[in-house]
């Protein structure tokens, strides 16, 4: 049993690669752009809250699944053809994105007015303002919200299956057909177990961090 | 004023890196020259894209060593071995081949690809047949069914997409008389296997080659096979229909691999009893 677990590991970790490639990449790109797509969203120029809002919708109202296979299968027909990792990776990122822009712009709208006009009267400017004052505490607001979102990412990566991409599911699904067996698949929700274990210590200590007026 | 002049320099990065990531695609010449051009002369494409199934098994499938094997791997590397071209795996999801196929995302369809007038419809064209194989309904040792129309009022088990779904499709009546009206349907055999098991579903179609592989895997003993079965057919390979050139080239090697025994060595490495 040992000897036959020791065997599957190393097509495992090859699918953990990508699973962790796309995770990290994901939200390399997407927790930037969400800051970016809340600070949109708030603004005050309407045709920009308006396709903010649209494309949240679209993003949130879709299947994360539809999207990959819409950007990896569908663009091709207009002429725009990605490879199967960036089609994946595009469509993680755009939907992520979505996600933590309406996290953040929770945690952005729910910082004080004082805290801007307190800001201007120290003479900040805006920039100054939202990276040294609002983004702070922004932070503290939204982790919980982040954390969870981080975790269902994780287990999202299982999507990219769809255009062929050998994630860390897929490679205990091979094994479990090959050989008959579910063992296989124990093993990959101990990956998964142990990838969120990582990664909630890992908040848990943020967290902790950013408790400094507690 | 200030904070108006800040959301217009972020909504300028957010174009710009949205930008780039069009670029970016768009600078990819080798896919979007061979989706245009997909009668190339075969051996200026020097390699073709055969797509299958990885979870497969005995066709295709990832050994310990997460290298793709299997009966219909051999035969595909024996085949663009004498076409002088290099062939390259991709796994791709089996109900997504004929999407692949069509986009040019590979240029093979090659996985105990049963032929189908329903798939020719879709675009492809096959070769010649190179494996036969019968649709097999799998029971439990025990179990009271013992030929099509005790199916009556039963589950049954099939894999998604595969030819067995239309196998069994094509005798409407008996279908309208299983438990719910229809089959079950499972992401993989070994499921539709694993449901068997657990007496939920009361019996599998499945492709016989595929059937064999796993009744032997779980135990013989465990499983009963009809006598009377969902029809016989025949595994082709398919590529677009427009393909003319890579197809008479897999026909031909196939002859080759007939005459001079290769096939049957092959035959026998995966389906000796």
């Amino acid at each position: 049993m040992i000897e036959y677990i020791l065997k599957l590991i190393p097509a495992m970790l090859s699918g953990l690669e990508i699973t962790l490639s796309i995770f990290s990449l994901t939200l390399l790109f997407s927790i930037p752009l969400g800051i970016l797509v809340a600070v949109g969203r708030l603004s005050k120029l309407k045709p920009l809250v308006k396709v903010i809002e649209f494309y949240i919708w679209v993003m949130r109202g879709t299947p994360l699944l539809l999207q990959i296979i819409f950007i990896y299968f569908g663009l091709p027909i207009i002429g725009i053809t990605f490879e199967r990792f960036p089609a994946a990776l595009i469509a993680f990122i755009l939907n992520y994105t979505a996600y933590f822009g309406e996290i953040f712009r929770g945690g952005i709208a729910s910082i004080d007015k004082g805290q801007y006009e307190a800001a201007k009267v120290l003479g900040f400017t805006s920039a100054q303002t939202f990276i040294r004052i609002i983004l702070p505490q922004m932070i503290k607001i939204v982790l919980p919200s982040v954390a969870n979102e981080v975790i269902t990412l994780v287990k999202d990566t299982a999507l990219v299956y769809v255009v062929g991409l050998g994630e860390l599911l897929r490679s205990g699904k091979i094994a479990s057909n090959r050989d008959a067996s579910l063992v296989p698949l124990v093993m990959v929700g101990v990956f998964y177990l142990a990838l969120t274990w990582v990664l909630t210590k890992l908040f848990q200590r943020i967290e902790k961090r950013y408790a400094y007026y507690q | 004023m200030r904070k108006k002049s800040l959301s217009k320099s972020i909504i300028l990065t957010l174009i710009v890196v949205l930008g780039m990531f069009v670029l970016g695609g768009c600078g990819d010449k080798d896919v979007a020259d061979k989706n245009k051009d997909p009668n190339a002369a075969l051996k200026d494409r020097g390699s073709v894209v055969m797509g299958l199934d990885d979870t497969f098994a005995p066709m295709g499938f990832r050994d310990e060593n997460n290298e793709i094997v299997g009966f219909d791997v051999d035969l595909a590397n024996e085949v663009f071995k004498r076409i002088g071209i290099e062939v390259k795996f991709q796994q791709i999801d089996w109900t997504m081949k004929e999407t692949e196929l069509k986009s040019g995302n590979i240029d093979v369809i090659w996985n105990g690809y049963t032929i189908t007038d329903e798939r020719k419809a879709k675009g492809v064209a096959f070769t010649q047949p190179y494996l036969e194989n019968r649709q097999w309904v799998i029971t439990l040792a025990d179990s009271t069914i013992n030929c099509k129309a005790d199916l009556k009022g039963k589950r049954v088990a099939i894999q998604n997409q595969s030819s067995a779904v239309d196998a069994v499709n094509a005798e409407p009546e008996l279908v309208a008389s299983f438990a719910g009206g229809e089959p079950v349907l499972f992401d993989t055999n070994n499921e539709a296997f694993m449901d068997l098991e657990a007496k939920r579903a009361d019996a599998v179609v499945a492709d016989e080659v595929l059937a064999r592989y796993y009744i032997k895997l779980r135990g013989v003993e465990k499983y009963k096979v009809l006598e009377e079965n969902f029809g016989e057919e025949e595994y082709g390979i398919g590529v677009r229909k427009d393909d003319v050139e890579l197809l008479e080239a897999i026909d031909n090697a196939l002859n080759e691999l007939r005459e001079d025994g290769t096939y049957e060595e092959i035959y026998q490495k995966w389906f000796a009893e």
